[in-house]
């Protein structure tokens, strides 16, 4: 708790959790959360539906660029998420849904890896095999599951109040 | 900025589309029918299209008229409260109108004609929608042309089918704070919504932009309902949190780019789905300068929307 109370009350935690600045302030790294959102669950989304049989005229091969904005979505979310973490780190810190998202968000990763490898893998974009399909949904739930339970942050934050 | 005067003009200028534009859609569709011409068909589809996005402004312009009358001794709140709810149910129609309009000018380029199950779901849509959107403008009328009232002194009923009373502004607004969970829901569905479009927009725009050159653009038009489902759950979310917070919207500077941001990109989905010759293009093919320009728009905007959207309690003083 030590810690916590330390992040946050670093002058830069207070200086952007206080700043009405729309370029670097709160609502700015709100923002950067919300594209890298887009950009990872985004691209996530349509991997998956195309693991899925949707839109199967493409080369799965043509989608390994997609990778290169999907992990530029997620390094610009741990950067900004850590910054919204480091603006209320004792109120954040104290909720379950932030434990459930981390968690989810792992799973998911994972789950993006594999399709990743098998892409890189597959000669014949024509089959799927079942397990990847499988990979596939599964890795769709936990997109969903990850953005809900971000969301689900917010509230549980404002509702349980922080610690001062 | 827009003021709220600029508002209420907007609202009575806008308000001829809903109605007239869609005496006009629909004549076009029977004349298609008539002549059994399918690009009339498509050209009818995409009147529909045209005005299901405009009625969307329409109909929340209206919250600024309606604040302009408050007070006014001589305009019935019942009525406007009667004529808002009207309103709403005519645009349920009017967004499924375009929705399905939609789906049957996207649907055609594969199977070459609109598909009879579409254009009976659209000659029935839009003629229940022509016939809401007239009780809608006829009561809008009588709040300020009380001339035209046969009795002026008789009571107002406010009951009636072609308004249920749990479309009012304040049943909805109501029902939001009874029920907290109702506004997380909401949120949670509006940014799953968010994920699905903007992968979607981001993927296929990247596309006709020259990424993925060796997949061809029929694979990307068989994703483009994905995304629209997506605006689909959004725009019924963002509705919803628009009737229930209404005032906290109107006069949002953040809030009129956003759905400035919508309306282009909704112009550019048009633009791109009624070309179909866009999407034959084979794998190493690259898209016309104006193709680009528009895909390149897209991405743009949509960030524009997620940008005014996130800035609503900033730049405005939403919640």
């Amino acid at each position: 708790m030590a810690f916590l109370r330390w992040i946050q009350d670093l002058p830069i935690s207070g200086a952007i959790a206080e700043s009405d600045s729309i370029w670097w302030g709160y609502a700015w790294w709100l923002f950067v959360h919300a594209v890298g959102m887009g950009l990872t669950a985004g691209i996530g989304f349509v991997v998956c539906l195309r693991v899925l049989g949707i839109g199967r005229q493409i080369p799965l091969s043509s989608f390994r660029v997609l990778f290169r904005l999907f992990w530029l979505g997620f390094y610009l979310n741990l950067l900004s998420g850590v910054i919204l973490f480091m603006t209320d780190a004792t109120g954040i810190a104290r909720v379950w849904e932030l434990y459930a998202k981390l968690v989810c968000l792992a799973l998911a990763l994972g789950a993006m890896s594999r399709l990743r490898r098998f892409i890189d893998s597959t000669e014949n974009d024509a089959s799927v095999p079942p397990a990847i399909r499988n990979t596939a949904v599964a890795c769709l739930v936990l997109w969903l599951a990850v953005i809900t339970s971000g969301r689900l942050i917010a509230y549980a934050v404002e509702a349980r109040g922080t610690v001062t | 900025m827009l003021t709220p005067t600029d508002l209420v003009h907007i609202h009575l200028l806008l308000n001829h589309f809903p109605t007239v534009g869609m005496v006009v859609g629909f004549g076009l569709f029977l004349l298609a029918l008539l002549k059994k011409s399918d690009d009339l068909k498509r050209g009818g589809l995409a009147v529909f299209f045209a005005i299901a996005l405009i009625s969307l402004p329409t109909y929340m312009s209206g919250y600024s008229a309606q604040k302009s009358l408050r007070g006014v001794r001589t305009v019935s709140q019942d009525l406007v409260d009667l004529h808002q709810r009207s309103a709403l149910f005519a645009l349920i129609f009017m967004e499924a109108l375009g929705i399905v309009s939609w789906y049957g000018l996207w649907s055609s380029r594969r199977r070459a004609r609109v598909r009879p199950a579409i254009t009976a779901a659209v000659v029935l849509l839009s003629a229940v929608t022509i016939g809401l959107m007239g009780n809608a403008a006829d009561i809008g009328g009588e709040i300020r042309h009380p001339e035209i009232l046969s009795q002026s002194q008789a009571p107002i009923s406010t009951e009636g089918v072609a308004a249920p009373r749990w479309l009012s502004s304040e049943f909805i607004t109501r029902y939001q704070y009874n029920h907290p969970w109702a506004w997380k829901t909401l949120e949670t569905i509006h940014f799953i919504g968010l994920c699905l479009l903007f992968g979607v927009v981001l993927v296929t725009n990247l596309r006709l932009l020259g990424w993925m050159r060796d997949a061809p653009l029929e694979g990307f038009h068989r994703l483009l309902p994905w995304g629209v489902w997506g605006f689909v759950a959004n725009s019924v979310t963002g509705m919803l949190f628009f009737i229930g917070q209404a005032f906290q919207y109107i006069e949002n500077p953040a809030f009129h780019l956003k759905m400035l941001c919508i309306l282009l990109a909704g112009g550019d989905v048009l633009y791109l789905t009624w070309h179909e010759e866009i999407w034959e293009m084979e794998r190493g093919a690259a898209a016309p300068t104006l193709v680009k320009v528009l895909a390149a728009s897209q991405i743009v905007l949509w960030i524009g929307v997620i940008y005014f959207g996130r800035m609503l309690p900033y730049i405005g003083n939403a919640f």
